[in-house]
């Protein structure tokens, strides 16, 4: 603590002194009064920034003095939340304070050297890099680009990932690089790809007010996106007609809200969506005109496995597995006979619901006066076959034309303050490059090497190890060098303790953990740099309704923390072009010889052409300072060139520092509210009505898709469904919102949630501990029957922000074959009482 | 003393009555004197492969006691349980202490006239819908220490080390 | 919701009484009671009176017996919860309250609240019964929407029921005169000793919604 604070004893002194002075009947001197005067001493500086925490975005306002924060509120001026914030944003200002802030590098050591078993010891940034250029050069020697990676975020700001992008695909010439969006929303992202072509939603949070039902389809935004939850009841609570239908498999705070509370069985909602679908052409309520227009129907490839390592017996089984992506035409009539089997009984019977609430469900999508608003979020995209459940929503929302216009919406939430702006926009996943290219098509590459001034071929033409099979390949041995930034992976991958922690520990790897605390993931590693956060540094994130925002630097990071951008483009003066490029391709741009990544990749002529200068007065950017330039701007710049033109339209760098914030694609200074209507969207061409230009064919694609049964489902040995989720309180792995005493009081560990007669059935009741046991690990936890969420029998719920409560070592890393993203909410586990039987 | 002083005192005894319920209750042993070299008290020293056993449930704080709010803007904590409170589109319990007109019976502190005000600023009738889900916001406290501290400032702390005046 | 006006409205169940009391009168039974009647009413030619006395006293005591048993088998929660309106309903929102699940397991079952403990009321609670019965041959709330729509008229009276008997059945257990102030957390002492110790409210006042999901309070007085 640098300040003092008020002691007991300057408390007594006081009381003293006042009781005295009161019982003399005297008045202490004003100076000694409590109420500071002038306004010079009293002026707080307020400046603007997103929120750290999740997509949704709001807009903060930030207090400054003397170099610290000193209060945050919700941002009136701010579209979004327009004042408000949830409690975690409140307690915005509290976050960079914990008191075990990471300040200086740290390197295991043992006698002075590095050593993988050796205790963490300070060092200088110097001696980290040079650990670090060794381990990354060694790795690069022995399994040429793929043994060197990077697991980042949808947290890093728009340069950030866009420098790590840069660095490890344009530099080390490796496609080793995802993000931790990856566990979030790439079911989505893929999603948007197969049906539009385009990714990112069609709507905004606009629709929200112009809209007469929403549905949310495994969701709970009462916790998740509490600020998006206040504009959805107060549009349900001040027009009596609107309705919401929350969907669910367990009952949480959303049903709070509920018209229609609908709990589902895991996995089951895709029958529920192809019935809706269903029902929409059995009565007659197809939008023919639209469909005709607009759209085309695909057969999409079934039986596609679960993302499961190739050994395992349900992808031997799989008949689909290699080809998890492909699809074949057919015709609408095609369309109504494949879906026709997945009658109300029959979705009844394979969901638990009964059949006359799927029909009231499947009225507010065909009911052509009500608009829909669906919304989605992990429940759809942590799940094997979560590509699908997202092409289904939009299969019904385009078979009723409910699409692309106010207050008709599929929209698919984010849970990262930047999952969109960054991971997805700047396409920080092992198989994406910006403005929605991917790394395996010739024409996106050379256009990616053209902007980027490379030589053809830089780029390596197949995907990278994704989220899942980094974790993989390090156990394996196979990928030596890793750098993680901005997440905490070992706390957040499934099945932590088999296919996470072994790879960290393995030791022919190195592990460099960027984090501004000491997080799981940060104490596995061999190499810990403390980093900047927030508005410690100048950043940009992008939220779920294609939103990018802004903020400046307000305060020093303490010690030597530094931002991550710092850190890469700082470590890419390391690399010789020579140490990590072949000959040939140095041939093809002479000029590159001899020079750093650095001077190839930042400070080239064009990354560094704006000068520090240029930095708005009153306020700081440490990285201008250290590097000579104004190396956001340079960054963002030459990034915007990538999608101006293509649909992804950015605003010029200075607008955005003044705007609360613009919706992309910016043309002609005016943002987009609802993309491919025409007169709406400006990339709508003339004459077309809705243009889904995303396809070359403008049209959106509808598939035909099965209900396929999950990976793992309960038996005898493991009888429970474990799902995983979030509360309120807290944010993803909690390594922010436990450090503030307020939050961490609220919600002070993770219990496990269950049914009372599940308990009572066990012998068990509310406050014991059990163990959660699965295939793969166990945690020992509370139980809960009385609280905020209620699980049907047969299924429990256990929040995943507690890092003393592991969970992720209990679930399953299957993913969706397509998104190859996590299912986090589905696996077998049981439930004993903890043998230890501590009270 | 002028009042805002006295208010301040008062917050500081209940926040210190606060801090000894919490160390009544029965913590883990302390784990930043733990010989392990480096590890947060999040977790505490269990080996990363290990899962250590769950800390007993906590009650929440029931007191009518403030705690002093970190900024003017912060909203304040609850300071009293709410389990079991029903908080739906049927009913709010909370307002019915907290509503205006419920004020005078309850004694509890009325909500802040923002709670009025629409998306647009402008004031209704009633609490304004989107502010209706309380919790969103308002957090109860259960009676446990923080394993990891805060070094935040208040601002009048920040204050007094910029002009060295006396602290309220 | 929207049709509870109409289907559940006093003016409509009166009406479906009378209809049924009509369909009654339709029975042939009639005259066989009134025979019956009859018997009953002519004195005894067959048994001394001391023998009428000790076999009516003996009868009795085993009328007695087997009606008190049937009337307790009535009045335990399992026979409440036989029934899914009971169960799937109030019973699965009582599980995560106070009076199901606490730090001494001291927990109320349905007719600790919901049937008065001391004979003439209970008496009369059970004859009011009767209509329970009947809502339940009539699928009144057999599904968990009619059950919600009903839920507002439901409660209504047993708060009035409560009202009128000044909370009998929460005092059953909890005595105001038993009462440790020093004990109870600062609000709710302060509530007692204001509202409570003074006579000016009674528990149902305050407490309503203390072990059931409350409907919508909008018209009711003191909720918002």
């Amino acid at each position: 603590m640098t300040e003092a604070t008020l002691d007991r004893r300057t408390i007594l002194k006081l009381q003293a002194a006042a009781t005295a002075a009161a019982a003399a009947g005297l008045q202490l001197p004003a100076s000694a009064t409590n109420l500071p005067t002038g306004v010079d001493a009293t002026q707080l500086t307020w400046s603007k920034a997103p929120c750290r925490f999740c997509g949704t975005g709001c807009g903060v306002m930030v207090a400054t003095k003397s170099g610290r924060v000193v209060a945050t509120h919700g941002d009136a001026k701010a579209e979004v939340n327009r004042g408000l914030n949830c409690v975690k944003g409140y307690f915005l200002s509290k976050i960079m304070y914990g008191e075990d802030r990471l300040t200086q590098p740290l390197l295991r050591k043992k006698n002075g050297k590095f050593d993988k078993n050796g205790d963490f010891t300070p060092v200088s940034w110097d001696e980290a890099f040079d650990i670090m250029e060794e381990k990354f050069k060694a790795a690069l020697q022995k399994h040429g680009p793929s043994g060197v990676g990077i697991f980042g975020s949808g947290q890093w700001t728009i340069w950030e990932g866009y420098a790590a992008s840069k660095l490890f695909k344009g530099g080390f010439r490796s496609n080793n690089i995802d993000p931790n969006a990856r566990h979030c929303m790439a079911s989505a992202a893929a999603g948007f790809m197969r049906t539009f072509g385009i990714d990112e939603p069609m709507g905004c949070y606009d629709d929200i007010e112009a809209t007469d039902a929403f549905v949310l389809w495994g969701s709970n935004m009462a916790e998740m996106h509490p600020i998006l939850w206040t504009r959805v009841a107060d549009r349900r609570l001040s027009a009596p007609h609107v309705k919401v239908a929350v969907l669910s498999t367990f009952e949480h705070r959303s049903f709070d809200l509920a018209d229609l509370p609908i709990v589902f069985k895991p996995q089951s909602d895709l029958a529920l969506l192809n019935a809706i679908a269903n029902h929409i052409i059995q009565t007659g309520r197809v939008n023919k005109d639209f469909v005709d227009r607009h759209t085309l129907f695909k057969r999409g490839q079934a039986d596609i496995g679960y993302g499961l390592r190739p050994e395992h017996p349900l992808q031997q089984r799989a008949s689909g597995k290699d080809k998890p992506n492909d699809a074949t035409d057919m015709s609408f009539d095609d369309f109504a006979q494949f879906v026709s089997e997945y009658t109300f009984e029959k979705a009844a019977e394979i969901s638990g619901v009964e059949a006359r609430h799927i029909e009231q469900l499947a009225e507010l999508y065909a009911d052509p006066k009500t608009k829909v608003v669906s919304f989605w979020t992990m429940g759809f995209n942590q799940h094997t076959r979560g590509v699908w459940a997202n092409n289904l929503v939009y299969n019904i929302h385009l078979l009723t034309g409910k699409i692309s216009e106010p207050g008709n919406s599929p929209f698919s939430l984010t849970g990262q303050p930047s999952a969109c702006g960054t991971a997805r926009e700047v396409g920080t996943f092992s198989h994406r490059l910006p403005a929605d290219m991917v790394v395996t098509n010739k024409e996106h590459r050379a256009k990616t090497e053209k902007i980027w001034n490379l030589p053809e071929g830089t780029i390596p033409d197949k995907p990278g190890y994704h989220a899942v099979l980094q974790n993989r390949m390090l156990k394996d041995g196979k990928l030596n060098a890793y750098w993680v930034q901005v997440n905490n992976n070992l706390q957040a991958a499934a099945n932590c303790n088999e296919e996470t922690l072994p790879g960290y520990r393995n030791p022919d790897n190195f592990v460099v953990v960027s984090d501004v605390y000491p997080t799981v993931t940060a104490l596995a590693a061999d190499l810990i740099l403390p980093t900047a956060m927030w508005v410690e540094k100048e950043g940009a994130y992008g939220n779920a309704e294609r939103r990018t925002h802004f903020w400046h630097q307000l305060v020093k990071p303490p010690g030597e923390a530094r931002s991550d951008v710092w850190q890469l483009v700082e470590f890419s003066k390391r690399f010789k072009i020579e140490d990590v490029w072949p000959a040939d391709l140095i041939k093809k741009k002479p000029d590159t010889a001899g020079k750093t990544l650095y001077e190839v990749l930042f400070r080239n002529g064009k990354v560094d052409k704006f000068a520090p200068t240029e930095v708005e007065a009153g306020y700081d950017n440490d990285e201008a300072a250290h590097f000579g330039f104004y190396l956001q701007k340079g960054l963002f710049e030459e990034y915007a060139e990538f999608g101006r033109g293509h649909g992804h339209d950015l605003a010029p760098f200075d607008t955005y520092h003044q705007v609360r914030g613009l919706r992309w694609p910016v043309v002609d200074g005016k943002e987009t509210r609802w993309r491919f209507r025409e007169g709406l969207d400006p990339y709508a061409k003339p004459g077309t009505g809705v243009d889904f230009y995303g396809h070359a064919d403008g049209k959106a694609w509808i598939y035909a898709l099965p209900y396929e049964p999950a990976a793992e489902s309960p038996d005898t040995d493991f009888p429970f469904w474990l799902t995983t989720g979030r509360v309120l309180e807290h944010w993803h792995s909690g390594s922010m919102t436990r450090r503030v005493p307020e939050l961490y009081r609220a919600v002070p560990e993770a219990l496990c949630y269950m049914n009372p007669d599940d308990a009572a059935e066990m012998n068990l009741r509310r406050g014991q501990e059990i163990r959660v046991t699965s295939r793969r690990g166990y945690i020992r936890a509370r139980i809960e029957v009385s609280g905020r969420n209620k699980p049907p029998r047969g299924v429990i719920f256990v929040p995943w922000f507690d890092e003393s409560k592991l969970i992720n070592k209990v679930t399953l890393d299957a993913t969706d074959p397509i998104s190859l993203q996590t299912d986090y909410k589905k696996c077998a586990v049981r439930i004993e009482r903890s043998e230890e039987g501590s009270i | 003393m002028t009042s805002r002083a006295k208010l301040g005192l008062g917050g500081c005894a209940a926040a210190l009555a606060l801090l000894i319920v919490a160390l009544a209750i029965p913590q883990s042993p302390s784990l930043s004197e733990s010989p392990e070299p480096l590890h947060s008290n999040l977790r505490g020293p269990v080996p990363l492969n290990e899962e250590g056993p769950a800390h007993r449930m906590t009650p929440e704080v029931n007191t009518a006691d403030r705690e002093i709010r970190n900024y003017p803007e912060q909203p304040p904590l609850v300071p009293h349980r709410v389990d079991g409170y029903q908080l739906d589109r049927n009913v709010n319990k909370c307002l019915s202490c907290h509503a205006r007109s419920r004020t005078g019976e309850s004694q509890a502190p009325m909500l802040s006239i923002t709670h009025f005000m629409d998306r647009d600023g402008q004031f209704l009738a009633t609490v304004s819908p989107r502010r209706y889900f309380c919790t969103q916001c308002h957090v109860p406290q259960h009676a446990v220490k923080a394993p990891v501290g805060n070094t935040f400032v208040d601002v009048d702390t920040v204050l007094r080390n910029a002009t060295g005046k006396a602290p309220e | 919701m929207m049709n509870s006006g109409t289907r559940f409205s006093p003016a409509a169940i009166k009406g479906r009484i009378a209809r049924a009391r009509v369909r009654l009168a339709a029975f042939p039974w009639r005259e066989r009671a009134l025979e019956y009647w009859n018997v009953l009413t002519t004195p005894s030619t067959a048994y001394s009176l001391g023998f009428l006395i000790i076999a009516g006293f003996l009868a009795g005591i085993l009328f007695w017996g087997g009606f008190n048993t049937a009337l307790e088998a009535t009045n335990t929660e399992k026979f409440c919860t036989s029934c899914h309106e009971m169960r799937d309903n109030v019973f699965a929102e009582l599980k995560s309250t106070i009076h199901y699940s606490n730090r001494s397991g001291v927990r109320a079952t349905c007719p600790d609240c919901h049937v008065p403990h001391n004979w003439t009321d209970k008496i009369a609670r059970k004859m009011q019964a009767s209509k329970e019965v009947w809502g339940k041959i009539f699928g009144t709330i057999d599904t968990r929407e009619k059950f919600l729509d009903k839920r507002l008229e439901l409660a209504a009276h047993e708060w009035l029921r409560l009202k009128s008997n000044d909370s009998l059945e929460c005092r059953n257990c909890h005595s105001a005169q038993s009462m440790d102030v020093a004990r109870q957390s600062p609000r709710a002492a302060s509530a007692h000793e204001r509202y409570l110790f003074t006579g000016q409210k009674t528990c149902i006042d305050c407490h309503k919604g203390i072990a059931h999901k409350l409907p919508d309070m909008a018209s009711v007085p003191g909720w918002q």
